[in-house]
Parts: structure tokens; C-alpha cells; sequence
């Protein structure tokens, strides 16, 4: 990808009117060329597995691992997207997932704000000590407490309960960090003038703190609702009665217990991650412009 | 932010006039503090506390002291997970990172729309669950009608079991977990190469550097905080990687993905004295907890107490 800078006098009389040298416009069109299709490849590489996954599920259970391999469908019927939503047990699960993942997602916003919001402005006798107590639960992996936090939800009577899939999770210390850091940034003018104003402190979080929260709380609510949405191994510790499936749980018993209806079981998988990409793709923005290293610089 | 010794000479009220936000502080953290003390605090000193006893939910525990320890740590097994997950890393790491060097190169050089383009795509698998993903690739790599093995088939090269070879089940496990871990990877390295000043490679063009020239003496030493980062977070995270294997192989064949993790949640099922599943998975946190508290530490020295 070099580019030489060498200067040639422009030439007239080309249609196009860009200051390109002659020599220069088929090295640029040639590194255009070359980055286009990089492009295309990681584009496709990142992408085949889904489409595959979309276009599999147009096909006959017979036809997804046929030999000879075909990427497209003889025929395209819709039979497994119909015959996956008549299923209850699926329709259901998809249904209790998202108001367990709406739910997860306002508890997590909430919570996690309300102590950013603590940690960030006010003072409190305890503030340090807390705030180490906090960020220190960041870097317990999940599954050396696993076996713990299942005694101790067992122990609450909360199995197969819609609150054992919402509360443990919802307090995350990655997340309060990750508000504080914003609101650590807001200007503190603004929030002494509502003060002096007579605006209590639950005012300023209110009034001021929320309304501003839009970009954190994008990030935060949407890693939520993901995190829940694509659990798996907590659903299948906690969730045995099956009005209370959860949706990968759903899929991976699908998998094991009707491993011939393939073709349902790609419907399904489309199905299941059709709303995660869809909250992705309305969020992507702030998404992707919030990924920065947290402190690297 | 008041912070120091409170003089002596204060007035007995002097916390209220320090801390005058006390009431309001404490309501406001209650939630959080309760919830963590219930389903993480409580249960990792549970965990510290059950490691030293033989317990199980059937049966009056006893204290057995560094037994589970000394179990977890001359069994075979478990060493052979060890070494199973670094060969995990070493599978998934390197590719990761020098494809993501490659598509941040790429998505960088291109004009916005394109590069908005690629971000998007290449960070849509992240948001994908690992059961999901493991269903299309078991499809993927069925022997049959896979498409992998048509792919060897029209190259007149033999199908392979993919995930029934046990030479070659850790590999095909590792190729959806670059496909999931990717677009992180790969977002982080853009923002850390948007983050070098145009003027350094305005003056290297100046004296006529090459792209490979740029990288080298650049782009790489610039980003080696980015890299730093993105190794250890990445080791962390793909040693731990057990969802996969647990869906795709439950472990298997002969164990040979049976990465450290999922050899303890299946020893959680299987073995109803757990002390020694949780002391394995205290060991792997003391290592792996202590890394990324270190890391996160060194790179928030100045954010991460006030």
C-alpha cells in the first residue's frame, strides 16, 4: 500500500475532472481494488455463519447436511419458521427470556447507576473502603463462586423462579465503573446550582444525572440485555420447569433431544438471535464509538 | 473531596459536617452493596471456606485442611486441562491478534462508510450466544454434509470428524471462539491506532517509508500498551473459555476439550464432594483474578480509587 508521491505535471483533456497523475490513478484504483476486497473477505468471514444459519432454515431437515454440500436451498419453505413458532414451548421461552432481559436490564441500569451516581459525587464515610469492596467482585470469575451461588439461591427458595435468572446478576461492578466514569465527568457547576436551588440530592440524580446518562446507559442496558439473553449455563443450573425456559436453554435441549429436525433447529437459532441483532444494529453507534480502552490512555 | 485526618480539635459533629451526604450515600449503594454481598461476596467466602472441607450436599462436611489442594494439584487431570487451555490460547490468540492488527490496518485506511461498515460486521458474531454458535458450527463441521469437508472433498483431500477426531476437536472448537471474540479484539485495536497523531506517519512518508516500514517502526511500538492489554485480557478470557466445548464435545473425545474450566463444571456435576472442584476453580482465580487485577490496577492507578 505505498504511495509515492511523485509529481508529474496534471494532464488535461481526461473526462474526470481529478487532479490524479496518470501515474498515480491506477496505483490508487489498484490499493482501492486490494482494500475492497480485504473488506469483503472479513465482511464475509465474520458474516457466512449466519447467513448460512438464516438459509438453512429455508431448508428440509434432510437437506441442511446433505451430500453433495449446497448452499442454497432446492426450494425455499418457510415450513421450519412456521412449524418452530407454533411451538409453545418455543413461543414461550422466547417470550420469557425478553421479560426476564427487559426486567435484568432495569434492575442492572438502575442499581448500577444509583452507586455510580454515590461513588462519583458524594461523599461518605466508607467511600473507599466500599468502593475497593465493589471493584474487587470484578475479578471473581464466574465459576469459581458458581457452585456457591447456586447453594445460596437454593438456600433463598428462589430455583426455577423468574428472580433467580433477574437478581444475581444484575449488581455488576464493571458496570457501575463504567457509569462513574461518566458521571465523574460532569461538571460540578451544574450540579451546585440545582443544589443551591433547594434540588435535594435524589433531585440532582433525578433531574440532572439521568436525563444525561443516555450514552452509558446505551452501553450498559444493551450489555445487559445481551448477557441475559445469551445465558445458558445459569438457566440450566437454576430453571427446571419448562414454563420457565429460557431461550439458549430451549435450543441446546432442541439440539440434543430432536437432533433430526435440523432445519427446525436453524429456524429457531435465527430466531432466537434475531432480537440481539436487532438491538445491536439500533445501538451500534454508541456502541461501537463506547469501546475504547477503558483507561489506556 | 475532603480526604486526610480529621484534626483533633474538631467538634464532636464533625462527621456530619464531613460526610453530609452520609444518609443519602448509604441508601443509594444499599442496593448494590445487599445484592453483591448475597450472590458474589457471600458465596467466594464460601467458596475460600468449603475448599478446606470435604463437603457435600448430602453429608456432614468435614475440615480436611489443604487436602483438596494438594489433590487438585497432583492430579493429572486437572494438569492435563491446564495444559489443554494453554494450547487453547495458542491457538486462538495469535489469530486473533494479528487479524485483528490486519482488519484494524484495513478498516483505518478505508474511507468512513466502509469502515463503519466493517466495524459493524465483524463485531455482530460478539453479540451471537455461545449455544447458537455452536449449532451452526457443529453444522458446519458435520462429516457428511459439512461444509468443510466439501470443501476437502472438491480439493479430492479426505472429510475429517472434526469434533470427533481428538486431534482435531480442540482446533474446531477454537475457530468459533475467534469467530465470538473478534470483534472486540479488533475495535479495541482501531481505537488504539486512531489514537497515534497522523503527523508521525505524515513525516515517515516524508522520508519515504513503505506500509511495512510504518507498521514496524510506528504503528507497532506505538500501540504496545493496546497490545499489552489485549494479550492479557485475551489469555484471561480464552483460558476460560468453556461454554463451547461444554455444548459442542461436553469435553470430549477422550477429553481432548476439556479445557480447565469445563473439566470443573463437570466435575461440579459429577462428584458430589465439591471441595475439590471449588478449590481447582479458587486456584485458577488466584492466578487468573490476581492477572486481570493487575492489569486493570496498572492501567487505572489513577482511577481506581479516588
Amino acid at each position: 500500500m505505498t504511495q509515492n508521491a511523485t509529481l508529474t505535471p496534471p494532464t488535461s483533456g481526461g473526462l474526470a475532472p481529478d487532479t490524479d497523475t496518470p501515474r498515480r490513478r491506477p496505483r490508487r484504483w489498484l490499493a482501492g481494488t486490494l482494500k475492497a476486497i480485504a473488506g469483503m473477505f472479513f465482511v464475509v468471514l465474520a458474516l457466512f455463519p449466519l447467513a448460512w444459519m438464516v438459509i438453512a432454515g429455508f431448508k428440509t431437515k434432510t437437506e441442511v447436511v446433505r451430500t453433495p454440500f449446497q448452499f442454497f436451498p432446492e426450494v425455499w419453505n418457510t415450513e421450519n419458521y412456521t412449524q418452530i413458532l407454533a411451538d409453545p414451548v418455543f413461543l414461550r421461552s422466547l417470550g420469557v427470556t425478553a421479560l426476564g432481559a427487559v426486567l435484568f436490564t432495569l434492575l442492572s441500569l438502575t442499581v448500577n447507576s444509583m452507586a455510580a451516581y454515590a461513588f462519583a459525587r458524594l461523599e461518605f464515610q466508607l467511600k473507599r473502603t466500599l468502593w475497593v469492596v465493589v471493584i474487587t467482585t470484578m475479578f471473581i470469575p464466574g465459576m469459581t463462586i458458581l457452585l456457591t451461588s447456586f447453594i445460596m439461591v437454593t438456600k433463598l427458595q428462589m430455583l426455577d423462579t423468574l428472580a433467580v435468572l433477574v437478581l444475581p446478576g444484575a449488581a455488576a461492578a464493571i458496570h457501575v465503573f463504567f457509569i462513574r466514569q461518566f458521571y465523574l465527568n460532569v461538571p460540578r457547576s451544574l450540579e451546585e446550582a440545582a443544589l443551591i436551588d433547594g434540588c435535594g440530592r435524589w433531585g440532582v440524580y433525578l433531574r440532572i444525572f439521568l436525563p444525561m446518562s443516555k450514552a452509558p446507559f446505551v452501553v450498559v442496558g444493551v450489555t445487559s440485555f445481551l448477557t441475559f439473553w445469551n445465558s445458558y449455563v445459569w438457566p440450566i443450573m437454576t430453571i427446571t420447569s419448562p414454563e420457565l425456559y429460557q431461550i439458549q436453554q430451549y435450543l441446546a435441549a432442541f439440539r440434543s433431544e430432536r437432533s433430526s429436525e435440523l432445519g427446525m433447529l436453524m429456524a429457531g437459532s435465527a430466531l432466537a438471535a434475531a432480537p440481539v441483532v436487532l438491538v445491536f444494529l439500533v445501538f451500534q453507534r454508541q456502541i461501537i464509538a463506547n469501546i475504547k480502552m477503558a483507561g489506556l490512555k | 473531596m475532603a480526604r486526610g485526618r480529621t484534626p483533633t480539635y474538631q467538634v464532636a459533629n464533625s462527621n456530619k459536617k464531613r460526610y453530609p451526604d452520609n444518609v443519602m450515600a448509604y441508601v443509594m449503594i444499599a442496593p448494590i452493596v445487599i445484592m453483591l454481598g448475597i450472590f458474589v461476596i457471600y458465596p467466594a467466602i464460601q467458596a475460600t471456606v468449603l475448599s478446606f472441607y470435604d463437603w457435600s450436599f448430602y453429608e456432614e462436611s468435614e475440615f480436611v485442611g489443604v487436602k483438596n489442594f494438594t489433590d487438585v494439584l497432583t492430579d493429572p487431570k486437572f494438569r492435563a486441562s491446564i495444559l489443554l487451555g494453554l494450547q487453547f490460547v495458542a491457538m486462538t490468540l495469535p489469530i486473533q491478534l494479528i487479524g485483528a492488527f490486519l482488519f484494524a490496518s484495513l478498516a483505518t485506511a478505508v474511507n468512513r462508510r466502509f469502515a463503519d461498515v466493517l466495524k459493524v460486521s465483524i463485531y455482530i458474531p460478539t453479540i451471537i450466544s455461545g449455544v447458537i454458535t455452536s449449532v451452526i458450527f457443529t453444522i458446519i463441521y458435520d462429516y457428511s454434509g459439512g461444509i468443510l469437508n466439501a470443501v476437502l472433498g472438491s480439493l479430492d483431500l479426505p472429510g475429517q470428524a472434526w469434533l470427533g477426531d481428538p486431534k482435531l476437536a480442540l482446533a474446531a472448537i477454537a475457530a468459533p471462539a475467534v469467530w465470538l471474540g473478534m470483534g472486540l479484539t479488533c475495535l479495541i485495536m482501531i481505537a488504539g491506532m486512531l489514537d497515534i497523531p497522523a503527523s508521525f506517519y505524515e513525516s515517515a512518508d516524508v522520508e519515504g517509508a513503505n506500509w511495512w516500514q510504518k507498521t514496524i517502526y510506528i504503528t507497532i511500538p506505538q500501540l504496545k500498551n493496546v497490545l499489552l492489554y489485549l494479550i492479557i485480557t485475551g489469555f484471561v478470557a480464552s483460558i476460560q473459555q468453556f461454554e463451547l466445548p461444554l455444548i459442542m464435545t461436553s469435553g470430549g473425545p477422550m477429553s481432548s476439550t476439556e479445557l480447565p474450566n469445563l473439566f470443573i463444571f463437570n466435575h461440579f456435576r459429577g462428584d458430589p464432594y465439591v471441595g475439590y472442584s471449588i478449590a481447582a476453580a479458587l486456584l485458577l482465580f488466584v492466578v487468573l483474578g490476581s492477572v486481570s487485577a493487575l492489569i486493570f490496577r496498572v492501567l487505572n492507578s489513577e482511577k481506581l480509587v479516588d
